[in-house]
């Protein structure tokens, strides 16, 4: 009986702990500082971290899959550079930023494509090829320009992550309408079910039919495009490519993969697990903050409490 | 194979002719090696053009190379320059700390060195001619308090990882510390980048709703609150003050925006009074460890008048 309530509270815990340290965060927070429930901070919040909550949707299907993907930093940071290059590029006002954000995403689906191509193809760990792809696209961010931002660009394009419709800003309609998609392809459809599969065991999806090859193709593919999103709105924030963007952007998402209850070893996780972990490292963030907390004991808090997250985690293993 | 040939004996005739060159001049003038840390950026033109100013005016020879931020380039150019025998080195250190046994090196050899804008930590260097950044932090300071008049709350977008930038901040809260009306209610990292920069200083506008002025600690940092400003779009936005006069954020200032003014350092100035300091050093005459260059600040009505 007592270990059946014990498995019981287990149990809960590790279905709804994610979601109770989250409210249990915001209730904190809520009374420490009176900024924090205003409805223009919560847009604020929800604004920063729809783009690490944008690359933690795409790490998320890397991850079931037993993957990783480094490069997700340095391909924001070069697709937000492509975009706005490209944007300059002399054509009347709907066709240069459309061009812009087609070339990013572009690139962003050519890295992905390429590194699980290195994965399937040449049977390279994806720790190191996207550990390659990330220090190659960080240099080529600062090769192509010459180290210093791409700025001056079309007045359009600072409205894409800048602006609201509606009263909510782009980048949260974006990342929400990322979720609801990524959501329905990887619990309604076959592809989703393929990506469980071959995270939960290669062989048996392989004898089972799935060709893993392509599923893995997909899921670097989906990284790599989602990051591009992400640097696309990013450069749109700051009206500038720079080539510094994106620094660790890798460690934020995968925190939040992890954090939101996704096993490393792959083949379970889920998409609102991931969601409620890149909320609630961006409300972290933001109420520390809010509250003044000196730099460097946040980052000693947000280790902790990635620690603490994952610990519940495990709970439910046991 | 008869190019190569070609090359090769042009680069040594090339070589013998420097060789004698130096050993003819070795009586007359004094020869300095430099190690800039790269060539391209407008900041270590400047500097070289101080450099090169200073030199022709007390008659030295610069050899002037670039590390290309490549410390083993560096540590290989300063070999050479030993090797050469020069009078003394300039070193733009690529790497504080790497360069050190470089520094060791050239000073066991009996040649002193000198570094300018970047520091070697732990080594034999004889005069650190550098911006003063406690200095500029300070003017960054005097600047906010005659912007608000005395009186508001001050935040600091910070780094304080950085040597340079602790001083700034250093020299920025000093200032402040004369106007009692001023308090500074947030000192945030926004990791010296734009991105970092423009997450922290959100948070801090809306913990601050009655924010008047924000110090940014490099002008990635200071463009990031610009960006966080105009995402709120508030009535009276906090007026900022960053550092470096970059080009975007030199447009920001002229534009009207609420980027106000930026802390200049001159690189020009450096690269002359480091030759300074080498004269003095050959003349025998003491010279401090770490040489302070002056900084200014542009404004509005500064940048136009240019």
């Amino acid at each position: 009986m007592a270990t059946d309530t014990r498995r019981a509270v287990v149990d809960l815990l590790g279905r709804y702990g994610i979601l109770l340290a989250f409210l249990l965060q915001v209730l904190i927070f809520s009374q420490l500082s009176p900024y924090f429930m205003t409805g223009e901070n919560l847009l604020n919040v929800s604004l920063q971290a729809s783009i690490n909550a944008i690359i933690a949707a795409g790490m998320t299907f890397v991850i079931l899959t037993a993957g990783i993907d480094l490069s997700v930093g340095s391909v924001v940071a070069l697709a937000g550079i492509v975009a706005t290059t490209v944007c300059k590029v002399d054509l009347p006002f709907p066709l240069n930023i459309g061009a812009g954000i087609a070339a990013g995403l572009l690139f962003g689906t050519l890295s992905g494509l390429g590194g699980g191509l290195f994965v399937t193809r040449f049977r390279i760990t994806p720790f190191i090829i996207t550990l390659a792809l990330m220090t190659i696209w960080r240099g080529a961010a600062f090769v192509v320009t010459d180290g210093r931002p791409v700025w001056e660009l079309p007045a359009e394009f600072a409205s894409l992550g800048g602006g609201r419709l509606g009263g909510i800003p782009v980048p949260t309609i974006v990342m929400l309408a990322v979720y609801a998609v990524a959501h329905v392809v990887l619990t309604r459809t076959r592809f989703g079910r393929y990506v469980y599969a071959v995270g939960g065991n290669i062989e048996a999806a392989r004898l089972a039919g799935v060709r893993p090859q392509r599923i893995l193709l997909a899921v670097y593919a989906i990284s790599g495009v989602l990051s591009a999103v992400s640097g696309i709105l990013l450069a749109s924030r700051m009206n500038s490519g720079q080539p510094n963007a994106g620094g660790m952007y890798e460690l934020d998402a995968i925190a939040a993969v992890v954090v939101g209850g996704t096993s490393l070893q792959g083949g379970r996780g889920t998409l609102v697990g991931t969601f409620i972990g890149a909320m609630l490292i961006a409300v972290l963030r933001n109420g520390l903050n809010l509250m003044n907390v000196s730099s460097y004991l946040q980052q000693v808090i947000v280790g902790l409490v990635i620690l603490l997250a994952t610990m519940i985690d495990q709970a439910k293993k046991t | 194979m008869l190019l190569r040939t070609l090359l090769l004996a042009a680069v040594l005739l090339s070589l013998a002719t420097l060789g004698s060159c130096a050993k003819k001049e070795r009586a007359a003038t004094k020869v300095i090696g430099v190690s800039l840390l790269n060539r391209g950026h407008i900041f270590y033109k400047d500097l070289e053009e101080g450099l090169q100013e200073q030199a022709k005016k007390e008659g030295y020879e610069l050899i002037v190379t670039s590390a290309d931020f490549d410390l083993g380039k560096q540590i290989s150019q300063i070999e050479d320059f030993v090797a050469r025998k020069v009078d003394a080195i300039i070193l733009c250190p690529v790497d504080s700390r790497g360069v050190g046994p470089g520094v060791l090196t050239a000073s066991q050899a009996g040649i002193p060195v000198f570094t300018a804008d970047i520091a070697a930590e732990n080594a034999p260097v004889v005069c650190h001619i550098a911006s003063d950044n406690i200095a500029g932090g300070r003017l960054a300071g005097e600047y906010m308090a005659k912007l608000l008049n005395g009186a508001g709350k001050v935040a600091i977008i910070n780094q304080p990882v950085v040597t340079s930038v602790l001083d700034r901040v250093q020299g920025f809260r000093d200032a402040l510390s004369k106007f009692p009306g001023i308090t500074i209610v947030a000192d945030v990292n926004g990791q010296g980048v734009r991105d970092r920069a423009l997450q922290a200083a959100a948070d801090v506008l809306q913990a601050h709703q009655d924010l008047a002025g924000v110090f940014g600690i490099n002008d990635d940092s200071a463009l990031g609150t610009l960006d966080a400003c105009e995402q709120f779009k508030r009535d009276k936005p906090p007026v900022i003050i960053g550092y470096d006069a970059t080009p975007p954020a030199a447009d920001a200032i002229k534009r009207g925006s609420a980027l106000k003014a930026d802390v200049v350092q001159y690189p020009k100035k450096i690269g002359s009074s480091t030759i300074d300091m080498i004269r003095a050093h050959f003349a025998g005459q003491p010279v401090p460890k770490v040489f302070p260059v002056e900084v200014g600040i542009v404004d509005q009505a500064k940048l136009s008048a240019i």
